[in-house]
């Protein structure tokens, strides 16, 4: 489901473009760079993904729009929300769920159990939406109806068993009060020979 | 190397229009997908989205199944000196083993396994290099070959042939193999030789070719062709990846059951039994023997056994003894049924045997198995209940590792009768084989001297030397090592190596000269003091092997380097062809083989390039499953090559044995062997009329079962074989079962994937081992998922002396016990502890060869009495927390979720 037709938005917070989103990188660089882990958790933003790995994250959220994906507080345990990012286009499709206080890599939120990816098996393109599961401390996507690959939320979208070639990709979130943005995303999309086909 | 901190890119180039694009076969496991490598200079524009702009011809962003370049498969290689792209990509134009392009994690990644400086690759060995002052220096090859031809001369003139010990990988090529052995059996001529996974040149599965059945006889498509399929000792979706998605998932789909008989539950079992479609028996490590023997029996007290199958093409008793006693004596068949310990006579008098073992019981077996009773009765009743309308239940059986390698012949043999009384084996639907490790590049260049092996089981025939036994005892000094850890792959890790110290390491005789004849006297007086030298062939420094053994150490040139042949798990050959230069000075096995073989005054081995080789070698092949002379035949008819016919096959190849047709100048293939539908016509389409014509060659085992009359022998399975080695390792004192098998995304790929994927090394860190124990063993320890743990064996059994087996329990474990030939070692090694549902209660389970952490460190060096391989996946450990890892509290790499957890 797309959420930013849907929500009325103050006119402050509505998404920015690639070029007004790269503005604001330099800040969010020395954010990334200098900030602890912990720290980030509560706070606004929270995309350090990798510790010792800022930059290359960051040069992941560079051109990507930064879009309205949900509300904190409209989201509930377990229940995955859909939407597309970073476009509209073919193999957009994502989801964010809130996995019920479990912590993730690249989670936010103050358990920093909130986390998005996109919902096409990087292995031959099936389909993964509905194939979420919480049992126990464990979050995945999966079994794939083609190859049976499963994934990790927890982990970044690792692959836990099955054959695709990358971790799925992981739409990097950005928590400004209540509101989710997508500013990024770690890995390529299946089918895409670059995420942004529009830039 | 690489580190988790793995960024994944987001952008793949395209291959454009105008590339070159090569046709290649995945270098890993058995099964051998179809791969394209598309390859353009760097500096020439990529492709473009538009399908006019790619070699694909599809538009991007494609849809689910087509074409597609992810991130980790695009490199950048040198070829002919100047920087290319490459691509390489499931071929989805393939009508065989990938279909649709389908490709594994393994496969799917195989671009990043090419040398590349700026990647975790970058340390190939580039150079030939010998040990000066304790340091691997980049020397010539000249210098090199020579010191390893003048110490290896001097080595089998004053200490013998046995005295130089090759262990050698067995699958990497066919011109490799051809060259390794020509010059190990014909010329050497050392009974101290075998094979990267076995202490002897050993066979894994007697049980299979006693009763006939070729390993590798089924065609991929028949694997999905039964109503009910059994495997056992492994989940093909873990290993065997593409026969699971391409072959057995659709089937299960349309309602084929699948029996898994493992301690373990991963994804293929999920999905069989998320489908309704799978029974799981759970069984200890190494009780197939009863499990199994008690689904016989309840299929024959029912009386479902296949009769009609039984009277055509069972051996009775007078066949069964044909040839017994008279004539050729000297088959491995004839020789083991002098023990009278498998032999039966027929149906008959292995019914008998069989309703008067305790073990078969059903209650009983449930008990040691530990599988309960009413699933063994549900596995009886899918292969052998006769359907609702009367007519048979297809069944078919594919066993792996954990049922060969943890009880070898008793399983072997259970499988075969099994199969044999559900009427499988040699029909479409009906097949019996195995689902295969790595792929099979072996070609014989000559016989193994068995007679020059001191060692000797009951009954009539030497058994191949045990080199771990040899070297261990002091006979070894020399050990030329191909492409193989050799210690860690071995059970009793820990005393190999101190073996490999005492007579290197610690050898007062070191190089500490510049000179070439220096160097030479020097580790000719090591060898004459009682140590030994090492030659190591690898594409990478292995430790401790190469890093801290090796005297010389030779770059091995490998896949996409060089072209070379090999067939995989349904005899499917093809050519995989070279696509870039091989780094530094590395070169091909063959070559180093050949000037080595030249230097120490063999004749021959003159070959100028691996097609050379290949001319030379095809006509010894035509006695085996992948027999490919007819190529060849066909390549010099139509004015080629064996080399460059067999690339015009592209991916596809063909499987062999293979025929040629003089009148109709067709080349053909075999489906599957021991095809007891083929009729004359069929042969005479192939071989021409009336009997193979030319240089076709006949075997039994086209129509019929290897064995002394062409039908199958149904063979008794006696659990006592292996029950009192099991009885004594069962565990006590808090020990657990700890059994070791592959992993999906590190299989056949470990020699460079390990450290040097970067995605691979994300999901597994390298220097990590990792063991899975049940919730309840785990909460009995104190372990949660992520703890460091320490897994110690206190009891490691090791068969330590080279005897003669005469009376018929000599060789069993409880005799050598009792007459001190077994030593009591220790092994250790650490673990991050994963605690899932989906190993058994009672059961640990590692990774099989994580180089850093050995867990064969733990497995007993007690050999199979048959087969004289370890039964690797047969052992004890005790567990404790030392700690927490830290992936116990991050989250950048490994993962702890249970393997078989699924939506």
């Amino acid at each position: 489901m797309s959420t930013e037709t849907s929500t009325p938005r103050d006119e402050q917070k509505q998404e920015r473009s690639a070029a007004a989103h790269n503005k604001v990188m330099l800040t969010r660089r020395q954010f990334l760079l200098y900030s602890g882990s912990t720290a980030v958790a509560a706070s606004t933003i929270s995309i350090s993904l990798f510790p010792g790995s800022a930059q290359a994250a960051q040069a992941r959220v560079v051109s990507y729009p930064r879009k309205f994906i949900a509300r904190l507080s409209e989201l509930k345990d377990n229940v995955p929300v859909d939407f597309n990012y970073p476009d509209e286009l073919a193999n957009s499709s994502a989801m964010i769920v809130k996995m019920g206080g479990v912590q993730a890599g690249g989670g936010i939120g103050p358990k920093r159990d909130v986390v998005a990816f996109n919902y096409i098996c990087t292995h031959q393109g099936g389909p993964l939406q509905g194939s979420y599961v919480a049992e126990g401390p464990h979050r995945i996507l999966g079994q794939c109806p083609l190859h049976l690959s499963t994934y990790d939320l927890r982990r970044h979208g690792i692959v836990v068993s099955g054959q695709a070639y990358e971790s799925l990709p992981q739409v990097l979130l950005e928590l400004d009060g209540d509101d989710i943005y997508a500013v990024g995303m770690m890995g390529l999309i299946f089918g895409r020979h670059k995420n942004l086909l529009e830039s | 190397m690489t580190t988790e901190y793995y960024i994944p890119e987001d952008n793949a180039p395209l291959p454009p229009k105008n590339c070159d694009v090569l046709t290649t076969a995945c270098d890993y496991c058995i099964v051998a997908c179809a791969y394209k490598v598309y390859r353009w200079p760097v500096g020439t524009p990529s492709g473009g989205p538009k399908a006019s702009e790619n070699a694909f011809g599809i538009d991007f962003p494609s849809a689910a199944l087509e074409d597609w370049v992810a991130p980790t498969q695009h490199n950048v290689v040198m070829h002919k000196g100047r920087p290319h792209n490459v691509v390489i990509t499931p071929d989805k134009q393939t009508q065989y083993v990938n279909l649709h392009g389908d490709a594994s994690i393994r496969g799917g990644c195989i671009a990043q396994k090419v040398y590349n400086p700026d990647k975790p690759t970058r340390d190939r060995l580039k150079h030939p290099m010998v040990r000066i002052n304790g340091i691997l220096q980049p020397v010539t090859w000249d210098f090199a070959l020579d010191i390893a031809a003048e110490v290896g001369k001097h080595v089998i003139k004053k200490h013998g042939a046995n005295a130089y010990s090759v262990k050698t990988f067995s699958y990497q090529f066919l011109e490799n193999m051809y060259a390794i052995t020509r010059f190990s059996f014909r010329d050497v001529n050392t009974a101290a030789w075998t094979w990267h996974d076995t202490p002897s040149k050993a066979t894994s599965t007697p049980g299979y070719r006693d009763a006939g059945f070729d390993n590798f006889a089924p065609s991929y498509e028949d694997w999905g062709a039964a109503d009910t399929l059994l495997i056992s000792g492994t989940d093909p979706y873990e290993t065997k990846t593409i026969i699971f998605t391409q072959w057995i998932k659709p089937a299960i789909e349309r309602g084929m059951k699948v029996i898994f008989i493992n301690p373990r539950e991963t994804g293929g079992t999920t999905f069989a039994k998320k489908m309704g479609m799978g029974l799981h028996l759970d069984l200890y490590p190494g009780t197939d023997t009863p499990l199994l023997g008690a689904i016989a029996r309840i299929i024959i007290e029912n009386g479902w056994q296949d009769d009609d199958w039984i009277k055509n093409w069972v051996n009775n008793k007078w066949e069964t003894d044909s040839g017994f006693g008279q004539g050729t004596r000297n088959t491995p068949w004839q020789w083991r049924t002098t023990w009278g310990k498998f032999q039966t006579g027929g149906f008959e008098g292995y019914k008998k045997w069989l309703l008067a073992q305790n073990e078969y019981q059903l209650e009983n077996a449930a008990r040691i198995t530990g599988v309960d009773a009413a699933k063994i009765r549900q596995a009886a009743e899918w292969l052998a209940k006769p359907k609702a309308d009367g007519t048979r239940v297809k069944a078919s059986f594919g066993i792996e590792k954990g049922a060969y390698w943890s009880a070898g012949t008793p399983n072997t043999n259970a499988v075969a009768s099994l199969a044999t009384l559900c009427g499988a084996g040699g029909r479409p639907g009906q097949v019996v084989g195995r689902f295969g490790g790595h792929q099979r590049g072996g070609q014989n260049g000559g016989s193994y001297p068995r007679n020059k092996s001191p060692e000797k089981v009951p009954g009539r025939r030497r058994r191949p030397l045990d080199t771990d036994r040899w070297l261990k005892s002091g006979h070894t000094r020399l050990a030329h090592v191909i492409g193989t850890t050799w210690m860690q792959a071995m059970a009793g890790t820990v005393g190999l190596q101190q073996a490999f110290e005492q007579m290197v390491t610690n050898n007062p005789h070191q190089v500490r000269s510049h000179d070439k004849q220096e160097i030479i006297d020097t580790l000719k007086k090591r060898t004459d003091s009682g140590g030994m030298v090492v030659w190591d062939h690898d594409i990478y420094l292995r430790d401790p092997i190469g890093s801290r053994f090796a005297d010389i150490v030779f770059p091995a040139a490998t896949w996409g380097e060089e072209d070379f042949i090999r067939a995989n798990g349904e005899r499917r050959l093809r050519l995989y062809s070279k696509f870039y230069d091989a780094p530094g000075d590395a070169k091909p096995d063959w070559w180093i083989i050949a000037q080595m073989a030249r230097r120490m005054g063999y004749d021959g081995y003159d070959w100028k390039s691996s097609s050379d080789v290949a001319e030379e070698m095809s006509r010894f092949s035509r006695k085996s499953r992948k027999a490919y002379h007819m190529i060849k035949v066909a390549a010099h008819r139509e004015g080629t090559t064996l080399h460059e016919k067999l690339r015009s096959l592209g991916s596809d190849g063909i499987q062999g044995p293979t025929f040629y047709n003089y009148e109709t100048g067709e080349l053909h293939g075999t489906k599957r062997l021991h095809d007891t539908t083929l009729t004359k016509a069929d042969m005479d389409k192939k071989w021409g009329t009336d009997g193979p014509q030319g240089a076709n060659f006949h075997s039994k085992k086209y129509t019929h079962f290897n064995s002394q009359t062409g039908k199958v022998n149904l063979q008794k399975h006696p659990w006592s074989l292996i029950s009192d080695y099991w009885y004594w390792l069962q565990p006590r004192d808090g020990e657990l079962w700890h059994t070791n098998g592959r992993i999906n995304e590190i299989w056949q790929s470990g020699f460079d994937d390990t450290e040097r994927r970067a995605y691979i090394a994300q999901r597994w860190p390298a220097d990590t081992q990792f063991m899975e124990i049940h919730p309840d063993d785990a909460a009995a320890r104190g372990i949660e998922s992520g703890d460091l743990v320490m897994m110690y064996n206190e009891r490691v059994p090791t068969f330590k002396d080279t005897i003669l087996g005469v009376y018929k329990n000599h060789l069993q474990f409880d005799t050598l016990m009792k007459e001190g030939h077994i030593e009591l070692g220790k092994g250790a090694v650490t673990a991050v502890a994963i605690v899932t549902p989906a190993i058994k209660k009672g059961v640990l389970f590692t990774n099989f060869l994580n180089m850093w952490q050995p867990t064969n460190s733990l497995q007993g060096a007690v050999v199979d009495i048959i087969t004289g391989n370890y039964n690797y996946k047969l052992g004890i450990a005790k567990v404790r927390k030392l700690g927490e890892s830290k992936y116990k509290s991050t989250f950048n790499s490994l993962s702890f979720v249970p393997r078989n957890l699924s939506a």
